[in-house]
């Protein structure tokens, strides 16, 4: 577990490394670009295009609702969904995947040029692999669905500069 | 109570042993050892084996197993060799000396034991064993080789291995039970040679196995004591791979292999090889735990042998089998390396030892030559020691193919010498361009390139590989070590296409193209693309085209793409809709903006238009242009005006009620925009006031007009509402009573234009504009008529005008109080016009005609008998005229002896020794121009004498008159052709001219010149020739004087009165005067047997055209006139010449050319 974030971060900092003459605003800008880039691609989506208000109970796993978000946060938030898209075996997700994969780095290069730092985002523990098979329709809907409200969540608090 | 004693000491004693038997095993070594195996009986007398010492005291060691034990021999293990006799089998090896008997006894009991200074006689059989692990770890194996001796035949041998691999890994392991050994069918590969496998797990490799062979051959069994290895410590690695030699930079054999893969531990090698050269030959055996060895320097013409095999570093382990020999030979001259590949741009060496008849030669002493064409500067030399030589070629450029030979040859050469073996050098352009784009949908990324750019290297592949980082590109890409290979597939244009899908678009995709040879490998520069960077976006969808009703302006509209999320710019095209648009664009950088208005120029037309997009920030690709939309033609505002009217009104009627009946043309689109549904006529009288009528559709509306003043508006009408600009028309009583038209004059261009002039009279009546209106005479059944500015004193009328036809043209002036009267003229033909000249100038022609006439023939009946004084007498001064010289023209005898003397200096003089004398009469007439310009009539007779008018070329007013003139104008030009080819000569006596002045139109003055066309072409006889084509043309001209009043020359003019076909300027020359009665007309060549004179009535120029008088302009003139020139001032220094214009003197012209404009000439046609 340790070598794992040791090389986690090594990776970070190579990273950052790499890109280090990027502007931030540049960076924001891509984020900003990204986040609704994945919103349009969750709207696209057949099933999601009607889907109702109604509270689907049972997928606990998923994050909880916040209003305002800071960088930590939201990288926490987005390691959640990302495994959780990981783990559904809809072809439609596999650019949302990958999006989100880069909306992640985006974030944390963007966390680290106002120079916050991440912690290791917590295991998922309580996804299951039986409620996936069980209710996959279910899970995907729920889990884009959520994550297009806080992809517009995190869009609206980028706006203002969130701070770590 | 000793059996009982002495049974319990068996039993004690067989306790011990089977205690101790699990105790001991063989342990199996490494190498390979021998088992001995002795028939029963033969114990007592054993003889040791070759090699194996009787002195027993030194049998110790760690194999030395001093142990004696016994198995019970009950149950399966030995059930079925119960009946079979026992034989006793030992090991040895040459490391261990002791030999491990294994004994059975004839009740069925056998025994293991060792025995220290065991002898086994060599009488019994002997097995050569070895075993091992294999490399891959997963079988064991005991290789057992027989040697049978004596008694024990080969026939009918059948081995077999028991083995038992313990469940748990034991320090200590215990012997196992008898029933737990797993038997093994060892199969026989070669002759004598058996081979047994065992599987071991490789979790187990570590773990004891136990086993032992069992060997029945002619019902004999042997049974090999029990053995026991550890797996780990008996592997043996297969033989090392790809073993190489070659050559380093520094002149070194480097011999090279590759290790294993497969095995958990290092390796130690052993090299053996063996040099063979003219001066040395050695051995060297090494043990080296790399994987490559340096043996030193390599000699020219050796030979090299090698072979390698591996051993486990650390620990126990069995050599590996030698690889296969390896022999590297070297040539006499040695290049290294023999071959590089590399890429444009790059330093590369080579280096050569040379070897000269047994010798090496200095390094010092050689040289480099490229492809045997180019000697290599020796800058780029580098002497490395006494015997080797290196060259470098900094910054290679690309290998240019000769033929089918693909690489440069670099020679290195002794001096003056090079030996014929050569090094190649593959220098490869591998700049390959990698061009990627990203789809609409931002979900895949195609990346293409073509291998057009660089050289195919034959027997080479090309990869892409591409290395993903998590975000962008850094700023120099480089090649990164891990890798993934792409796929791409080529495509028809030649390209290679390679998809990536699904993208990371924010990700680095660095790419380059791998080119793999055996020579090596060669990568292109690497291309770093990020996805987001290279989209090209779909076309806006929604594309919509309209043309803004009221606004007026084409309005497109569309919609934004669903990607990228970016700010875009869009960018229009548009244009009049058909099958080849001409496109205009229009850009537009607002991100937010949806629409366009763009103004165009015709509302009423289909318009098509596209869109396209593109990243605001200008990075990625336009995208496709949408689908064109196109504007529907609709009424876009009300009509921009009404139409234009005229009236016609009903004579018949009374003067107090006229039918008036409106005409007007229907509005174009332009004026309606666009579209016209109904005509309104709105009347205006004091008495009724306003009304207004609708007329649909119709141009044309009568209406009775009874009141002093009517005024008339016509509306159009179209789905937005009635034109506000209109024409008003007032029919007015008082006002048809003012004329302010003075004059009115027509002037017919041609068929299709006519000009119409006129002047007005001050009024004060406010004037708005004219009607003219015109139509064919005596024909009522259609007016044409047009609207004029006020401001207009000259219009050109657009019609088709018949010209047999006679048309009325009529002006009114318009004013704002109401029409007033118009001037009307009748414009004739263009014959009655031609005609009324003629008519009129034959009433002036016809009394002077008949009085030259009659002067004519009085004069040539009076002047026949002195004909040939009056002709010399004028005669110019001979002084300048060489062939004149010493002839007295005073006096001369004859008129043929005046042309002998001029024969003797003319190449066909004699030709012209019966001279022919022609006669000709041209008159030029013009008749009257119009009756407004009342030209003279002027006429030009000329006289020509010629004694047989038969012969000569008459050319009379009748024949070659231009009456068929088709201008209104007439001019008369006589001309004659003729096509004799009988010499001739002509001569002309001038009458009279006229001098010529130009016509004043005004005062319609009288001005005469003469043009005047003679042409006479004479041709001398065809048998006086070698070739029928020289011919000879005498060709008459005359000049006229402007001081012969009596001759009178038309002016000539066109109808149309604009243009002059001819501008009197010329004077004739002033060295003639009236005292020059008689003119020579010339001889010259020609060139072609029909040709004529034309002679100008201004510039005394002849000028010669085609017979048919067919005028291509002035140029004519020109040429003739220089061919004149020449002819005249050049006599005598041709040859060729010297017959045309013996008389020189004659001739005059005048450089001064007339102006005639080409159209007018080509109107001279006859």
């Amino acid at each position: 577990m340790r070598c794992g974030s040791l090389c986690q971060f090594l990776c970070l900092w190579l990273c950052l490394s790499c890109v280090e003459a990027v502007p931030t605003q540049k960076i924001q800008d891509d984020t900003k670009v990204l986040i609704k880039t994945i919103i349009t691609r969750i709207n696209g989506i057949s099933h999601m295009q009607s889907v109702s208000k109604y509270m689907v109970t049972g997928l606990d796993f998923l994050p909880g609702f916040h209003s305002v978000l800071g960088l930590s946060m939201m990288n926490e938030i987005l390691e959640t969904y990302q495994k959780i898209l990981i783990n559904l075996p809809s072809r439609n997700l596999m650019q949302i995947s990958n999006d989100m994969e880069n909306l992640q780095h985006l974030l944390q290069l963007l966390a680290s040029s106002k120079g916050c730092h991440f912690h290791q985002a917590e295991g998922l523990q309580s996804l299951k692999g039986s409620i996936l098979e069980a209710s996959l329709y279910s899970t995907e809907v729920v889990v884009l669905n959520g994550l297009k409200a806080f992809l517009q969540t995190m869009l609206r608090q980028l706006e203002f500069s969130p701070e770590c | 109570m000793t059996c009982q004693k002495f049974f319990v000491a068996l039993l004690h004693w067989e306790f011990i042993y089977v205690i101790t038997a699990f105790n001991f095993s063989y342990p199996i070594t490494p190498w390979r050892f021998k088992l001995f195996c002795m028939p029963p009986n033969t114990t007592q007398d054993v003889v040791l084996p070759s090699g194996i010492s009787k002195n027993t005291s030194d049998l110790n060691g760690q194999y030395e197993a001093a142990v004696e034990a016994k198995f019970n021999s009950s149950g399966t293990y030995f059930s079925n060799f119960s009946s079979k006799p026992t034989v006793h089998c030992c090991f040895w090896s040459e490391e261990d000396k002791n030999c491990s008997v294994h004994a059975d006894n004839i009740e069925g009991k056998e025994f293991v034991s060792t025995v220290n200074s065991v002898v086994f006689q060599q009488i019994g059989a002997n097995w050569n064993i070895q075993c091992w692990m294999k490399e891959d770890l997963k079988l064991f194996i005991c290789y057992m080789e027989s040697l049978f001796k004596n008694s024990v035949k080969n026939y009918d041998l059948k081995v077999h291995l028991l083995y038992v691999l313990p469940e748990v890994l034991e320090e200590s392991p215990l012997l196992p039970q008898k029933g737990s050994f797993q038997l093994v069918q060892c199969n026989c590969s070669v002759h004598e040679c058996y081979e047994c496998r065992v599987p071991v797990p490789t979790a187990k490799l570590n773990y004891t196995l136990f086993m032992y062979l069992k060997i029945t051959s002619a019902g004999v069994v042997f049974q090999s004591p029990l053995m026991s290895v550890q797996p780990i410590n008996i592997v043996k690695p297969d033989p090392p791979l790809d073993l190489r030699m070659e050559i380093t930079d520094s002149g070194h054999l480097k011999i090279s292999w590759s290790s294993p893969t497969l095995l958990p531990f290092q390796l130690q090698y052993q090299v053996k090889y063996s040099e063979n050269s003219t001066t040395n030959m050695r051995e060297t055996d090494e043990i080296v735990s790399a994987t490559s060895l340096l043996v030193g320097s390599v000699l020219p013409g050796s030979s090299y042998e090698v072979q390698v095999r591996g051993k486990r570093l650390d620990g126990p382990g069995v050599w590996s089998d030698w690889s296969s020999p390896l022999i590297f030979t070297t040539q006499d001259v040695i290049y290294f390396p023999p071959k590089i590949l590399t890429t444009v741009g790059s330093n590369v060496s080579f280096h050569c030892i040379y070897k000269n008849e047994n010798k090496i030669v200095s390094s010092k002493k050689i040289v480099w030559w490229m492809n045997l064409a180019e000697k290599i500067p020796q800058s780029h030399y580098n002497v490395v020691g006494d015997h080797v030589s290196k060259v470098t070629f900094p910054n290679v450029n690309a290998t240019k193919p000769r033929g089918k030979f693909t690489y440069d040859a670099v020679y290195c050469c002794n001096e003056h010498e090079c030996h014929h073996r050569y090094a190649e050098l593959y220098v490869i352009d591998v700049n390959i361009n990698i061009s990627c784009e990203t789809d609409g949908y931002l979900t895949k990324m195609t990346c293409r390139w073509s291998t057009n750019t660089i050289q195919s290297l034959v027997g080479s592949t090309l990869q892409m590989r591409y290395h993903r980082s998590s975000l962008y590109c850094s700023d120099v890409p480089s090649i990164h070590p891990t890798s993934e290979p792409k796929d791409c597939n080529l495509q028809r244009d030649g390209f290679y296409e390679c998809v990536f899908q699904p993208i990371f678009l924010f990700s680095g995709y660095t790419m380059w193209i791998r080119i793999n040879h055996s020579l090596g490998s060669l990568a292109s520069p690497p291309t770093c693309v990020v996805p987001d960077s290279v989209v090209k976006p779909l076309p806006p969808p929604s594309v919509k085209a309209e043309i803004t009703v009221k606004i007026g302006l084409l309005k497109i509209s569309w919609e934004k793409p669903i990607f990228p999320e970016n700010n875009l710019q869009f960018q229009i095209r548009y244009g009049l809709s058909g099958k080849e648009v001409q496109w205009k664009i229009h850009e537009v950088y607002d991100a937010k903006s949806r629409s366009a208005s763009l103004p165009v120029p015709d509302l009423c037309t289909v318009y098509a238009a596209q869109v396209r997009c593109k990243r605001l920030d200008g990075l990625g690709y336009w995208s496709n242009w949408s689908s064109p939309a196109y504007t529907v033609v609709m009424d876009i505002k009300v009509p921009v005006r009404g139409p234009e009217f005229w009236r016609r009104i009903d004579e018949n009627t009374t003067k107090k009620e006229r039918n008036v009946t409106l005409l007007w043309k229907p509005l174009m689109k332009n004026d309606s925009l666009c579209s016209v549904r109904r005509y309104v006529v709105k009347h205006h009288t004091s008495r009724n006031g306003t009304w207004s009528e609708d007329v649909g559709n119709h141009t044309k509306f009568t209406f009775l007009w009874t009141e002093q003043a009517h005024t008339i508006t016509v509306l159009a009408v179209n789905s937005i509402g009635a034109s506000l600009a209109n024409f008003n028309l007032t029919f007015s009583w008082p006002m048809s009573k003012v004329n302010i038209v003075q004059s009115l004059s027509a002037y017919p261009l041609n068929s299709s234009c006519m000009i119409l002039s006129w002047t007005l009279s001050p009024s004060d009546y406010n004037l708005m504009y004219f009607i003219l209106e015109w139509k064919i005479l005596n024909e009522d059944n259609e007016i044409k008529w047009l609207r004029i500015p006020s401001s207009v004193k000259k219009y050109y009328i657009h019609d088709h005008f018949i010209p047999i036809e006679k048309y009325q043209f009529s002006l009114y002036p318009i004013f704002k109080e109401g029409v007033g009267k118009p001037k009307t003229i009748n414009s004739f033909t263009q014959d009655d016009i031609e005609k009324r000249q003629n008519d009129s100038g034959l009433y002036v022609l016809v009394p002077i005609i008949i009085s030259s006439s009659t002067l004519l023939l009085g004069t040539l009946l009076i002047s026949h008998q002195r004909m040939k004084k009056l002709f010399w007498e004028d005669v110019p001064n001979p002084k300048n005229c060489s062939w004149a010289q010493g002839l007295n023209f005073q006096k001369p005898e004859t008129f043929e002896h005046l042309f002998i003397k001029h024969t003797e200096s003319v190449t066909f003089g004699s030709l012209l020794l019966e001279p022919e004398t022609i006669s000709e009469d041209i008159s030029v007439d013009t008749s009257w121009k119009t009756k407004d310009e009342k030209a003279p009539t002027a006429m030009v007779s000329l006289l020509l004498t010629t004694p047989d008018l038969e012969k000569g070329s008459i050319c009379i007013t009748d024949q070659c008159n231009s009456a068929n003139f088709s201008e209104a104008e007439s001019t008369t030009i006589t001309c004659e052709d003729e096509s004799r080819r009988e010499p001739s000569v002509k001569y002309a006596t001038l009458l009279s001219s006229s001098k010529s002045i130009e016509i004043d139109e005004e005062q319609g003055l009288i001005n005469s010149s003469v043009s005047k066309c003679f042409s006479d072409r004479n041709s001398l006889p065809q048998d006086s020739f070698s070739n029928s084509s020289w011919e000879i043309e005498t060709q008459a001209f005359f000049m006229l004087s402007d001081q012969h009043p009596n001759i009178i020359s038309p002016h000539l003019t066109f109808s149309e009165g604009l243009d002059k076909l001819l501008k009197l300027e010329g004077n004739f020359l002033k060295e003639n005067n009236d005292e020059k009665s008689v003119y020579y007309l010339g001889v010259t060549s020609i060139k072609k047997r029909e040709s004529g004179v034309f002679l100008t009535d201004e510039s005394s120029v002849l000028c010669s055209f085609p017979a048919h008088c067919l005028f291509t302009g002035y140029r004519i003139l020109q040429d003739s006139c220089s061919h004149l020139v020449e002819n005249t001032f050049n006599l005598g220094t041709s040859g060729q010449k010297t017959f045309v214009s013996y008389l020189p003197q004659f001739q005059t012209c005048s450089t001064q050319t007339q102006k005639i404009m080409e159209n007018k000439m080509c109107d001279l046609t006859v």
